[in-house]
């Protein structure tokens, strides 16, 4: 296998995983208004689900990592935990930190719901083996056909894209229902939306709960890749990574977040991982972060919604209903 | 104080003291029924203060009820509580004869409560018609589990929602506004479909904040008469509105608040003559 295959395909690979990534933060932040600062936190419980039921049941402290829930499920299972155990723990924490308050708050008791979960990993070694993380996951279904994840990455590669495209139908899908429409009402006015029947409490949990589970599934895929997982790959700032995709691509529209993380974490984070070192050591990184800064701040100056905006939904006077035509206007806005 | 002892009630009265049933007739819905909504010694508190202290206010089908007062009277106050955006401290609500006192916002609306807000609330980034469709009492968008695993349905309920939108739209004459953002309205248009998207519920009772804030001159007539016409469809409506003379076309009756307290009621003629009210307010 020569080198750009296994390049190109791990490019892909990130691409399919941060595309779930914003497609569930694009139903939550674009559609619902929810801003939620702790959102890695799901995709690391669906990371840290898949690894242990893969792994095995855990050798205690006298192996070299201890967990819990060590278990060998057979695939699908493993995918399945992952989206259960990020739905799980969306739904626990939704239920406290969704309450009627204000959006800025929301924001603010995630993010240090972020920070907790990170310092509690990271503390409590029989958990997930503290700092040190767990590897030597492997891919379940992989086994099946008898290749590797990093052995086969063209395969895992077409794998990852296609459980993508499927989420990202049905996201699609329930997005343009009158479900998604009463999430954008939601979104823009939530007293009001309340005031037209809509339960706001339970429309903000199903959003958070459903984008829990597919960040779980990001998570899942993730690391059934790269075989490893640790506190060190789920700070807070890789929410703001997702978040910088749907601002750069458009928030709100499903386009805008394809474009948004193929630029934001594939080209800007990923592609230079791979590239020779440049300067001192560190350069590439902190260069990384310092370009992730300024896309956010030339987006919210010069492009605020986005590469490709929220399409308006134009309708047509049907036959039959009196009075002047009404048509669309070209393409809208 | 022009307090009337007979027909529709609005007082101040004790607990214990029975509210009157409404019998009249709309003045020109010539609509004749009992009270849609009834609120008993409403009280809503904020810290230490009684922003709304005992107020109780009883609206007929067809009737138009304004709120008038000085800033700070507590008047919006008193309609969150009915809406229940408010938290209220002690009183009892009933709307068609069921207690709503405890229940949230979504649920009151459900049983036929629809209001407006003192600040225009337009869905800002929907179109118009989504604002509409949306708001429908059939809104199949509201449960996940319907539009999930009964598609069929939500289909059917989302054609009934769209005649209904176009018809109201028609009424209104805003069919040229269908494809326009809530944030691209003028202020009027915004109250409008405000006004529209609530009579997209089919609801008893019409909550209006301050409805004539924003909107030109030249359309104040035409949203009075469309109130009118509102009200000709048997709704009860309570406005709460500066404009006196708004409230003068418009309102069957009118109740005085100052200090979250009811200092007057009765016909318009009647209040602007008391002397409490031209003290605390009009003076």
């Amino acid at each position: 296998m020569s080198v750009w295959v296994f390049y190109i395909s791990t490019l892909v690979i990130y691409f399919g995983v941060d595309l779930l990534a914003g497609i569930a933060l694009n139903l939550q932040f674009g559609y619902a208004g929810v801003v939620n600062f702790g959102f890695i936190v799901f995709q690391a419980a669906g990371a840290y689900m898949a690894a242990v039921v893969v792994l095995g049941p855990s050798g205690g402290v006298a192996s070299f990592q201890q967990y819990i829930f060590g278990s060998r499920l057979p695939f699908p299972l493993d995918l399945v935990a992952a989206a259960v155990a990020g739905a799980v723990v969306s739904l626990v924490i939704g239920l406290f930190s969704l309450r009627r308050m204000r959006r800025d708050y929301q924001a603010a008791v995630l993010l240090i719901v972020s920070l907790i979960a990170l310092q509690v990993v990271s503390a409590d070694v029989p958990l997930f083996n503290g700092s040190n993380g767990l590897t030597g996951v492997t891919w379940p279904l992989g086994q099946i056909v008898g290749v590797t994840a990093t052995g086969a990455p063209v395969i895992y590669a077409a794998w990852t894209l296609a459980i993508a495209a499927i989420v990202f139908a049905a996201v699609y899908w329930l997005s343009k229902s009158p479900w998604g429409r009463s999430l954008r009402a939601m979104r823009d006015h939530e007293d009001a939306a309340s005031a037209m029947g809509l339960n706001i409490t339970s429309l903000r949990l199903q959003v958070f709960v459903i984008g829990g589970a597919i960040a779980g599934l990001s998570g899942g895929l993730l690391v059934e890749y790269i075989g490893a997982w640790s506190p060190g790959a789920w700070g807070y700032a890789e929410t703001f990574v997702i978040f910088t995709a749907i601002f750069v691509g458009g928030v709100g529209n499903y386009r805008g977040v394809i474009v948004g993380v193929l630029l934001v974490p594939v080209i800007f984070l990923e592609l230079p991982r791979f590239l020779p070192a440049v300067g001192y050591p560190g350069l590439i990184d902190s260069l990384q972060w310092v370009t992730i800064g300024l896309a956010w701040m030339l987006c919210l100056l010069f492009r605020p919604r986005g590469i490709l905006p929220e399409k308006r939904m134009e309708v047509t006077k049907p036959a039959g209903v009196p009075g002047p035509a009404v048509v669309p206007s070209e393409g809208g806005a | 104080m022009a307090e009337r002892e007979e027909g529709f009630g609005i007082s101040t009265a004790s607990p214990s003291t029975a509210l009157p049933v409404a019998t009249e007739v709309a003045s020109d819905g010539g609509y004749t029924a009992g009270p849609v909504l009834v609120a008993t010694d409403v009280v809503v508190s904020y810290g230490g203060v009684h922003a709304v202290d005992r107020v109780s206010i009883s609206v007929a089908r067809g009737e138009i009820v304004g709120v008038i007062g000085p800033n700070g009277a507590g008047k919006s106050s008193f309609l969150g509580a009915l809406g229940g955006q408010v938290k209220r401290s002690g009183g009892d609500i009933s709307l068609l004869g069921k207690d709503i006192s405890s229940m949230l916002p979504h649920q009151r609306a459900r049983l036929g409560l629809a209001r407006t807000f003192q600040t225009t609330s337009e869905f800002a980034k929907m179109t118009v018609f989504e604002n509409l469709i949306t708001s429908g009492e059939g809104n199949a968008g509201a449960s996940l589990k319907e539009v999930v695993l009964h598609p069929r349905k939500t289909a059917q309920r989302e054609r009934a929602m769209t005649d209904r939108a176009w018809e109201i739209l028609q009424r209104f004459e805003m069919e040229h506004t269908v494809n326009l953002y809530g944030r691209e309205l003028s202020g009027g248009q915004r109250r409008l479909v405000e006004i529209m998207r609530c009579l997209m519920r089919d609801p008893a009772v019409l909550l209006l904040d301050e409805p004539m804030v924003g909107v030109a001159p030249h359309l104040t007539g035409k949203l009075i008469e469309d109130l009118r016409a509102i009200r000709r469809d048997g709704l009860g409506i309570v406005i709460v509105e500066h404009a006196l003379e708004v409230v003068r076309q418009l309102c069957d009756r009118v109740v005085v608040m100052a200090f979250g307290k009811v200092i007057a009621q009765g016909s318009f003629e009647e209040v602007v003559q008391d002397a409490s009210v031209q003290a605390a307010y009009l003076s």
